[in-house]
């Protein structure tokens, strides 16, 4: 395998050889061990090596980019040579730039070395707790793996940043089954940078089991009306991205399609709402140090108290836009928990629904949303009365912000970011 | 083209042992012109090699991001050794797959390249045809991806080949705004099997295409919330396409079954009426080259097609040869694995229902109310068969006739239940190549149907 030191300086070399005004580009070694379960029983040990150089150049104001696992000298001169080709065949665009100078900089995050046998356990462990509390589980798959990435991000205007960054994975997909009867597929993932903690004890793994379990007997809703629906921390995430694609990314805000693009620094959801993305936060274990346009990552609020803060854009979107750049580009949301347990939050729900996983068509540009509630069950007079099959939801992205009945006190750390279950008002819930 | 730098290296396999060696590239160049600007100008190339080794029930596997001989010899010792080291933590004591005889699958189709200013240039014009013909949409993009997959492949028992695997598409999306003022989007790709220049000459064959999209930008922008509840439907053939491929070729993957699909208890029984008949197609459906052709799979596996349902019956699990052993059955040639680092799983390949002998004219005549659905941009299926498709395109039917287009929504149903309500099926069936199915890697896959009538769950206001 190659020194990426050594590759990143050889890229720098070509770079000026070939004259490039500006570059920027992120060379990685990575190693991954990774244990599978299919079935529920184990069935494969991988352990990969990769290289990586992910090279942009800026010359003559027109942009190219290049992606290659190769860091030898042909491949690298190769990757600058059609970096190169690329950008001239490409528009000038004023608005393409890298950051400035950063300085040099080295993180090291924790958990960067494996312990393969530690893992072998915690993950046999993981099997024998399912088996042990979960009878009526049968694992479709588990994935569980350490991944190691030493990386060197560098850039013409100095920038040095070289970080070793580790973490054990989880992933667990499975269903409730008994006799001939199977409840829908339930899945969830988890990071970790120890193996201090059994795996079950992580995210919602055990809730989530649990559920399933319940999940076997089922009843198709009747009808329709308007209620409340409860999304879990594993249902929230599905809905927070699609309302960053819509509303606040980069196609939304360059194409003028964002319901909230005339709305910055106004009112767009509920005051109790404070939406934040903070790789620093202690809990987020997957984290990055450097944007994919060069800045030092810093945390930031997209939406504060219920008002629109910030965009999520890149350098070049935010510079033909005229909006701020976002401050960091991971995806670490972090809402912090309200007041009301989630107990008694349920005991205020008339008619609504607990939304486990939602199954729906990639909403569009007006936000609205329509797919089926999976893993979910029905609430009626503050009680859980079942889990129902065959039962969809439908309401818009932008409204739903609006219309928040309550958030919980609890809240899931799953490693790449910190939720709570909030309940959302005026949501059509339909059956048969 | 890859070199073969594999081939020598069989007297290092394990005796006694399956074994795979893989050299693969795999290549993506994208385009993507968003309102004229240059959002995206990128070309990829991903290369490397893997070995898998299968012994006592276990795999373990290695891959290297170099294609050298070290490299192969190197992933050749670290695979065997996780295998034993998961022998040595498990203890399956399976005994060796059923033998397939050796083989050899040449190219079939030789991989080319073209300039990334040929790329960039076609697609300036056609960004420029719908700038110009049709300035008062809110926004437009014009999104390029030619896409490549090459592998070298010897195994210990089973063919060797080296295939290949090239598609080109592009893709427009549209969008303006109802007279309220809420954004309105529709999009379609264009392309399919080859490299660039064999699907794609000239921009201007391609401006029907965008003015077929636009017409129908515009009767979607007048369109209304569909009535959310069970209702009767014509699924058009990218629909009962996705029907093939989510809610019915998922549960019967074997590893899923194996995990408790519905499949599992439903092997020989009645899941749909007799006019329902799904194949999932090696390489050529109805005569002709099928949208993705598979010859050989990741395991040495030469590739036939896979008769699902016959006559509303289930008749056939997608296999690996592991899986293929467990279930008594043959494999033919679905375990494909992404890119050089991944391991060979259980996919679809072509998957389609098959035509029947009704004209879609008449299938709409004879629906009194209901809704004619026509594009899609999204699928997801469960264990239980339950599934649910994102609708972008369809029609209201009212006595026997199209009438008011429909906005976004969504369809569910579950499929073992929703096939037995299928009492037309039309004579021709559309097919697209430009899916990317997702199940722990991604995978190119080609899906199509006829027109279905059918009952189905909606959702709306």
């Amino acid at each position: 395998m190659e020194d990426i030191k050594s590759a990143g300086g050889r890229v720098n070399d070509a770079l000026k050889k070939h004259g490039v005004d500006k570059a920027g580009f992120l060379v990685t070694e990575t190693e991954t061990h990774e244990f599978n379960v299919e079935g529920g029983e184990f069935s494969l040990f991988r352990t990969l090596f990769d290289n990586g150089l992910n090279l942009t150049v800026y010359h003559q104001n027109k942009k190219g980019s290049v992606t290659t696992n190769k860091l030898d000298d042909a491949s690298i001169n190769a990757a600058v040579e059609g970096a190169l080709v690329s950008a001239e065949a490409g528009i000038a665009d004023e608005a393409y730039d890298i950051a400035p100078g950063q300085g040099k900089q080295c993180f090291h995050d924790k958990g960067y070395e494996p312990d393969m046998e530690r893992l072998f356990e915690r993950t046999r462990e993981l099997m024998e707790d399912i088996e042990k509390r979960h009878p009526k589980i049968i694992v479709d798959q588990l994935t569980v793996s350490h991944k190691k990435i030493h990386s060197l991000y560098l850039n013409t205007n100095g920038t040095e940043c070289e970080v070793y960054k580790g973490n054990y994975s989880i992933s667990l997909s499975f269903a409730g089954h008994e006799g001939e009867v199977t409840t829908s597929l339930c899945g969830t993932g988890v990071m970790t940078d120890n193996l201090d903690t059994p795996f079950v004890e992580l995210g919602t793994m055990e809730e989530l089991l649990r559920d399933a379990e319940a999940q076997l007997v089922t009843t198709p809703l009747e009808g329709k009306f308007e209620g409340v629906i409860v999304l879990t921390p594993d249902s929230l995430g599905s809905f927070l991205y699609n309302i960053i694609v819509n509303f606040a990314g980069d196609s939304a805000i360059l194409e003028k399609t964002s319901l909230w693009i005339h709305k910055l620094n106004e009112k767009v959801a509920d005051d109790r709402l404070t939406i934040s993305i903070k790789p620093s936060d202690p809990r987020v274990v997957d984290r990055d140090h450097i944007t994919a346009d060069g800045f030092l990552e810093e945390d930031y609020d997209l939406i504060k108290d219920g008002v629109l803060k910030s965009f999520m854009l890149s350098l070049y979107v935010a510079n033909k836009t005229g909006f701020e750049r976002e401050k960091n580009s991971s995806l670490s949301v972090v809402i912090e928990g309200g007041t009301t347990p989630y107990e008694e939050l349920l005991k205020g729900i008339k008619k609504g629904l607990i939304v486990g996983r939602f199954s729906g068509g990639r909403p569009g540009s007006s936000g609205d949303f329509s797919g089926v509630a999976k893993n979910s069950f029905l609430i009626e007079d503050g009680k859980i009365t079942g889990a129902v099959s065959e039962t969809m939801i439908s309401g818009n992205l932008a409204e739903m912000l609006m219309n928040v009945v309550d958030i919980s006190k609890e809240t899931v750390v799953d490693g790449g970011g910190v939720l709570p279950y909030i309940a959302f008002d005026k949501i059509l819930i339909s059956g048969k | 083209m890859l070199d073969d730098f594999i081939s020598g290296k069989k007297s290092l396999f394990t005796d006694g042992a399956h074994m795979e060696l893989r050299a693969q590239e795999n290549r993506s160049r994208r385009i993507l012109l968003s309102q004229g600007n240059l959002t995206a100008n990128s070309r990829s190339e991903i290369s490397g090699v893997s070995a898998r080794v299968y012994k006592n029930g276990v795999y373990g596997f290695s891959s290297m991001a170099e294609c050298s001989s070290p490299a192969a010899e190197t992933v050749l010792k670290a695979a065997a050794e996780n295998a034993l080291f998961m022998d040595r933590h498990i203890q399956k004591g399976k005994g060796a797959f059923p033998a397939i005889p050796a083989g050899q699958i040449p190219v079939k189709k030789a991989i080319s390249d073209t300039e990334q200013k040929r790329y960039l240039a076609f697609c300036k014009e056609l960004d420029a045809y719908i700038e110009g013909t049709y300035p008062k949409l809110s926004s437009r993009s014009v999104m390029m991806t030619a896409d490549s997959m090459e592998k070298i492949l010897c195994t210990s028992d089973g063919y060797d080949g080296h295939i290949t695997s090239p598609r080109a598409h592009i893709y427009f999306t549209l969008n303006t705004e109802t007279e309220a003022g809420e954004p309105v989007e529709l999009y379609t790709p264009v392309g399919g099997f080859g490299n660039f220049e064999d699907n794609f000459s000239d921009p201007a064959l391609l401006y029907p295409e965008i003015d077929k999209l636009y017409e129908e930008l515009m009767h979607k922008r007048e369109g209304v919330h569909a009535d959310a509840g069970y209702k009767t439907v014509v699924l058009g053939g990218f629909l009962s396409g996705m029907i093939a491929h989510e809610a019915v070729g998922h549960t019967v993957e074997a590893d899923l079954v194996l995990s408790g699909s519905v499949a599992g208890p439903n092997l020989g029984k009645r899941v749909g009426s007799e006019l329902v008949n799904l194949v999932d197609f090696a390489h050529t459906a109805f005569g002709k080259p099928a949208p993705l052709p598979v010859f050989l799979d990741d395991e040495g596996t030469p590739a036939e097609d896979a008769v699902l349902i016959k006559d509303g019956i289930l008749t056939g699990y997608l296999n690996s040869r592991e899986s293929a052993q467990h279930f008594g059955m043959k494999p033919l040639g679905n375990a494909r694995a992404w890119s050089f680092s991944d391991e060979p799983l259980i996919r679809m390949r072509n998957t389609t229902v098959l035509p029947g002998k009704d004209k879609l004219e008449d299938i709409i005549a004879s629906v009194d109310d209901g809704y004619y659905l026509t594009n899609t941009n999204n699928g997801q299926a469960d264990l239980t068969g339950e599934f649910m498709f994102g609708i972008t395109m369809g029609y209201e039917i009212k006595k026997g006739k199209l009438a008011r287009p429909i906005l976004d929504t969504t369809v569910s149903g579950v499929a073992f239940e929703m096939l037995k309500t299928v009492d037309m099926v039309s004579d021709e069936v559309i097919w697209t190549g430009s899916g990317v199915c997702g199940k722990k890697q991604p995978m190119t896959v080609g899906m199509g149907g006829p027109a279905l009538r059918c009952k189905i769950m909606i959702g709306g206001r």
